[in-house]
């Protein structure tokens, strides 16, 4: 039985080393915060970027933006770099900040309890052990936990079932007969990667995504040689690339003529690469650019083309013992069955119990849909600080420019109650009230609350998931931790 | 019949899934189809199965159209189900030797109109006009055609196929009529506007056109079969009696303007009517096979095959 009393308490505990956790350590670091620990499910550091490695894996954003400001990487090898290679950085980085020292692997938080009297964080995990922290940074990733659809029968099916973020390699597609179900981020990278390879290959598209051209090319040796000599000329880059992503808000966010344009790209990309008009009619939505995450491909819709390549729009009736049935009468039967369906989105609740002041349970706060003051604090829950938390979500940039964000203002925090040596630093209710007020009128007015399903709403319609604004404005947001907008509780 | 509750309706649809492997199609009792009759029954059988499949086709313009989530998603699962029917219609005829491997049987000039019709404009349609024609064509199907071919056809794999699809339509027919009723619901004189400008537009004219011999032409396959044709004139009377069952319903301009037109059809005494569409269908059987474009890849959809 763990000692409470002599059990050390650490500044800050971190759960999750991936992007997100990983990031908070370095910057914690860097201010001269290192009494930390990272608690880690895994066996080896990365989050989605160790999860997600089907083949085809990749970011849809530059790579030269979608990495840490702080810790630039001259020798990306191609402008959307592989998640082979994303997670390559990933090591790096622990590795150029001496991150693994705080890194306790196979270690599974079962929940996190908030002691009021001393004023810490107790973490409880599947191994039996206990950890304690003042602050506790969630970064176990929003998009952490694969997500079967919910379609009857299928456990019935007798064939390999492999979920894209849970990748066997293992398993060889050569020569199989293969469905494919889903036409989302996954899929659409998926697709061409195994079309060559397999005998026949089936794709279930519930819903046509908007799918844009994707400017792909390897990174010249001379770009790589200038990174390294003028890292300035890389800061510009991404600077230029910062600015084109936010420009495209203004059409991916709202509803505007920029909106209009990007349809005709993507229209464009479509009739350009499909001449078929029938397999056009299936592959083009019917929802308007901006509702569902807007795509990049420039491979996937050739794919579709293969002669060994179907794509099937009609609904899944089950899943038996040999493949799909779907409604036209017709079972499709598959050696392997890929569900590229994506996670199951914590935008409704916690990945493990939270009770914080007075016993209050996080999970129920959020059972209606999550909802935190500008994405990081939830009042009632002092010192524990969200990454990725209720809407702070980018639908046209990339995550790791909020992240940065929302890890600055971690550190600010961290830095405010130890030097004010505070027991508890807690969001107050009003100050939560009026931030979510604000953020869901906004939010009306966004191409996400048009009418179109998609993960980022919850059953109920409940957008939890996405900031409605710029990438600046939310940096903006998160540049102070204003005291006012909090109870700073001392010990007493 | 009843309004339906649309959210239940699709709930009740999703539960009631069948196969085409669910039908034993080498089951005994293909021989029960006479020398007579199979000539007769191949022609009857293709133009069945075509019927469904453009009404399929007809469906995938709906739920493009439809104007909530419920009735897009009801929609995309009526188009499938369609093309199930003409499946399963393509695997009977496969079954009674009618078909070589992989043979697609040619669809008749009328059919190949509103193919052409379906591909190019279906899409631009407003919900409601086809949300019209289409129950009037289904009550058509269910009640006459489907039902002469029970009457006519001892094959037991036959009544077990058809018990399936006529359930479906009958779902089918419950949407269509609701549908329509909705399209009345107190909204008359804007529709009437609204109808009255659509009539103008000439890619519903050419799909008028397409629509008229068609209605003969099934009329003069049925004559053929030697089945009397007041079957299916009472069953496109049902169509003005349920449609036409609520005060929404016979506000429905299109259902008005539909009902008139089924009782031209039904009235062969109406020279006027019928001698200049008699003449239409004899001139679309006269086009050379050639003259039609390329058939578009959704015609292709279609097999008997239960797996793929």
């Amino acid at each position: 039985m763990t000692d409470v009393q002599t059990t050390p308490v650490v500044t800050t505990l971190i759960i999750g080393a991936g992007f997100a956790g990983l990031g908070s350590a370095i910057r914690l670091q860097q201010e001269g915060i290192d009494d930390m620990v990272i608690l880690e499910r895994d066996k080896q550091v990365g989050g989605t970027w160790r999860d997600n490695q089907y083949p085809g894996a990749a970011c849809d954003i530059p790579s030269n933006l979608y990495s840490y400001s702080f810790a630039p990487n001259p020798d990306w090898s191609r402008s959307f770099s592989g998640a082979r290679e994303i997670l390559g950085y990933i090591h790096h980085l622990v590795n150029q900040f001496d991150l693994a020292r705080y890194i306790r692997f196979g270690t599974n938080v079962t929940g996190l309890n908030w002691d009021q009297d001393r004023g810490v964080w107790e973490a409880t995990t599947e191994g039996g052990e206990t950890y304690y922290a003042k602050t506790v940074v969630m970064a176990q990733g929003p998009l952490s936990n694969p997500g079967f659809p919910n379609i009857a029968g299928i456990e019935d099916f007798q064939g390999k079932k492999i979920h894209s973020a849970q990748w066997d390699h293992n398993y060889n597609l050569e020569g199989k007969r293969v469905g494919v179900i889903g036409t989302g981020a996954s899929a659409i990278q998926i697709v061409p990667s195994i079309v060559g390879k397999v005998d026949k290959l089936t794709v279930f598209q519930r819903t046509p995504p908007w799918v844009m051209p994707r400017p792909d090319f390897e990174t010249p040796d001379w770009q790589k040689l200038a990174f390294r000599k003028l890292p300035l000329s890389q800061n510009a880059l991404r600077k230029a690339l910062y600015l084109a992503h936010e420009s495209m808000a203004l059409g991916v966010i709202w509803n505007s003529p920029l909106t209009r344009l990007a349809e005709r790209l993507g229209k464009w990309h479509l009739r350009n690469q499909v001449k078929d008009r029938w397999l056009r009619r299936q592959l083009t939505p019917n929802y308007r650019l901006g509702c569902k995450r807007v795509l990049v491909s420039s491979d996937y819709y050739p794919a579709l083309q293969q002669p060994n390549c179907k794509l099937i729009t009609w609904p899944i009736a089950r899943i038996d013992e040999n493949g799909v049935r779907t409604v036209e009468g017709i079972e499709h039967q598959f050696d392997c069955l890929i569900f590229a369906t994506g996670f199951n989105v914590s935008n409704a609740g916690t990945p493990f119990p939270i009770t914080g002041v007075d016993g209050r349970q996080l999970n129920d706060e959020w059972k209606r849909g999550a909802s935190a003051y500008k994405s990081i604090n939830v009042a009632g829950y002092p010192n524990l600080f969200l990454t990725f938390g209720p809407n702070s979500g980018p639908g046209h940039n990339s995550a790791l420019v909020y992240m940065e964000s929302q890890i600055n203002y971690i550190v600010k925090a961290v830095r405010t109650i130890t030097s004010l040596d505070l027991k508890g630093l807690d969001v107050r209710q009003s100050a939560q009230e009026s931030h979510n007020r604000a953020i869901q009128k906004r939010l009306s007015r966004t191409n996400w609350n048009t009418g179109c399903k998609s993960w980022y709403l919850t059953e109920d319609g409940f957008n939890a998931t996405m900031y409605p604004g710029f990438a600046t404005q939310y940096a903006l947001q998160m540049k102070e931790v204003v005291l006012k907008d909090y109870r700073l509780l001392p010990h007493s | 019949m009843a309004k339906i509750d649309l959210d239940k309706m699709l709930e009740k649809i999703k539960s009631s899934q069948w196969s085409l492997s669910d039908v034993d199609w080498d089951a005994p009792g293909a021989e029960l189809i006479t020398a007579e009759q199979w000539p007769k029954l191949k022609a009857f059988m293709a133009d069945l199965m075509w019927i469904e499949h453009v009404g399929a086709r007809a469906f995938a313009a709906m739920a493009k159209k439809a104007p909530d989530d419920t009735l897009r998603e009801i929609y995309t699962y009526f188009h499938a189900e369609e093309q199930r029917h003409a499946n399963a219609e393509m695997a009977l005829m496969k079954r009674w030797g009618m078909l070589e491997e992989n043979e697609l049987p040619e669809p008749n000039n009328n059919l190949r109109l509103v193919i052409e019709w379906l591909d190019r404009f279906a899409d631009d349609q407003p919900v409601y006009v086809l949300g019209t024609v289409v129950p009037m064509l289904e009550i058509a199907l269910d009640g006459a055609l489907c039902k002469f071919l029970l009457e006519t056809v001892d094959d037991p794999v036959c009544h077990q196929a058809f018990e399936l699809i006529n359930n479906d339509e009958s779902r089918h027919l419950g949407v269509g009529f609701t549908v329509m009723e909705m399209q009345g619901h107190g909204k008359t004189y804007r529709e009437l506007a609204r109808m009255v400008a659509q009539l103008m537009d000439p890619r519903l004219i050419l799909g008028i056109a397409s629509y008229f011999p068609l209605l003969n032409k099934m009329r003069d396959n049925i004559i053929e079969m030697g089945l009397p044709e007041e079957k299916l004139y009472a069953a496109m009377q049902k169509f003005e009696k349920i449609g036409g069952r609520s005060e929404d319903g016979r506000r429905n301009p299109w259902f008005q303007i539909i009902k008139y037109h089924g009782r031209f059809v039904v009235d062969r005494g109406n020279r006027f009517y019928h001698k200049p569409i008699d003449a239409l269908v004899k001139v679309t059987d006269a086009i050379p096979r050639r003259a039609f474009p390329a058939v578009p890849s959704w015609v292709r959809e279609i097999t008997y095959q239960t797996t793929a």
